[in-house]
């Protein structure tokens, strides 16, 4: 008897949080979602939260702070706590503030760089449906839709292998989890998501 | 000419006096084993904000440590975007990568590091000698055929790798508290290498 209560738990569990295969037309409705909004996304301020999980470790490490996008290709992603840092995405180039201690990196001549700074730029906005860079499959469960994007580039790959984006009933990106090739991976969930407000300049330097 | 022939008699046969001498220690009965506490507790998950200074270029990342099983430790450095640039293991006196980033796997710097960790996670040496300098004990040791002194006031605080008779690269731990260093500086002297490690858990 206590073995079948178990059971069907388990199973209640289970189906809860199965994800099922989309159908084709409901993958390219999400797309098509995902797509038209991050065409008129001007600008995305969100507050986020990020999960670095390790297998060997007793808890996730957990940062926080605040991100912002500004179109076409402007962004800033800036750690609160527990310590203060800020990458700000600019052109070619990545600005630094590590506790007041400032750097640059130029990207241009870094290839890796480059294409983790495009996919940065593109995973917020979930728009990565690109069939030549990635192998993507599609999933929903029941309550939200989840797109997995495996880079092809091997050398990419080796860095990360595959990319969770999770997405809302509007084709806004929730959470967006990277997996590496040890299976450890870093999870960042968004909230308060607010798009296409005005966002002050001077949020944008370093 | 002469006295500046001089100079450079004393400054030479100076510079080959010891370690201990040179630093006026004072020689002492053995006064018990090192012992350094800051990474040997198994059920702590060690994560600290690091930047480093290399040849005046400044990165930062995460510090991740933590002790597996006795004489068991993995280190774990990370973006602050979570990215893994290396992944280390020490088991009993093996050494292994797990993963490096291709533009960091060097030899040259993984031995630097290899080095320097297994310092920090290094919790029990037998001293070669003990002394006294004011009110602290200095213990000296071997590990790994290099020479160490301990600096205890009265727990471990400062660790100093020396080579004939000069530092070579010192370990600070400070802000202690629960057998925790808050704050670790590894500063090198021959090379332009400084590591600034601040616990954030």
């Amino acid at each position: 008897m206590r073995n079948n209560l178990l059971y069907t738990v388990f199973f209640l569990v289970v189906a809860a949080q199965a994800q099922t295969k989309m159908t084709d037309s409901e993958a390219s409705h999400l797309k098509n979602q995902v797509k038209k909004l991050a065409t008129s996304t001007k600008t995305i301020t969100s507050d986020f939260v990020q999960y670095k999980h390790l297998d060997f470790l007793d808890n996730d490490i957990e940062t926080s702070g605040k991100l912002a996008f500004k179109a076409p290709n402007l962004i800033k992603w800036a750690y609160l706590e527990p310590f203060k840092y800020a990458v700000l995405f600019k052109g070619e180039t990545l600005y630094i503030n590590d506790e007041g201690k400032k750097s640059n990196i130029d990207i241009g001549s870094n290839k890796m760089f480059k294409q983790l700074n495009n996919l940065i730029v593109s995973s917020v906005k979930g728009d990565m449906f690109d069939d030549t860079k990635f192998n993507i499959q599609y999933f929903k469960t029941s309550k939200n839709r989840v797109v997995y994007f495996s880079p092809k580039d091997e050398k990419f790959a080796k860095y990360i292998k595959t990319f969770h984006i999770t997405f809302n009933e509007n084709g806004d990106v929730t959470e967006v989890k990277m997996i590496e090739s040890t299976g450890d991976y870093t999870k960042i969930v968004f909230t308060n998501k607010v798009l296409n407000k005005t966002i002050d300049e001077a949020f944008f330097t370093n | 000419m002469k006295p500046f022939l001089l100079i450079s008699v004393c400054t030479f046969l100076l510079s080959c006096g010891s370690y201990p001498k040179k630093n006026n220690f004072k020689s002492l009965e053995n006064f018990g084993a090192i012992v350094n506490p800051y990474f040997a507790n198994s059920n702590q998950d060690y994560v600290y904000k690091a930047q480093i200074e290399v040849y005046n270029h400044n990165f930062g990342g995460l510090f991740i440590m933590k002790k597996i099983a006795a004489e068991q430790h993995r280190i774990v450095f990370t973006t602050e975007m979570g990215n893994t640039l290396f992944d280390f293991s020490f088991n009993h006196g093996d050494f292994k990568v797990n993963y490096i980033l291709d533009d960091l796997n060097k030899k040259i710097l993984i031995n630097i590091l290899k080095k320097d960790f297994k310092t920090l996670i290094t919790e029990k040496l037998e001293p070669i000698e003990t002394y006294k300098l004011d009110s602290e004990t200095v213990k000296k040791a071997s590990l790994d055929n290099k020479t160490y002194y301990y600096f205890e006031n009265p727990e471990t605080y400062k660790i100093i790798r020396v080579n004939n008779a000069k530092e070579k690269v010192r370990f600070l731990f400070t802000e202690i508290n629960n057998n925790i260093a808050k704050r670790i500086d590894i500063v090198h002297s021959n090379i332009k290498l400084k590591i600034t490690l601040k616990s954030i858990n």
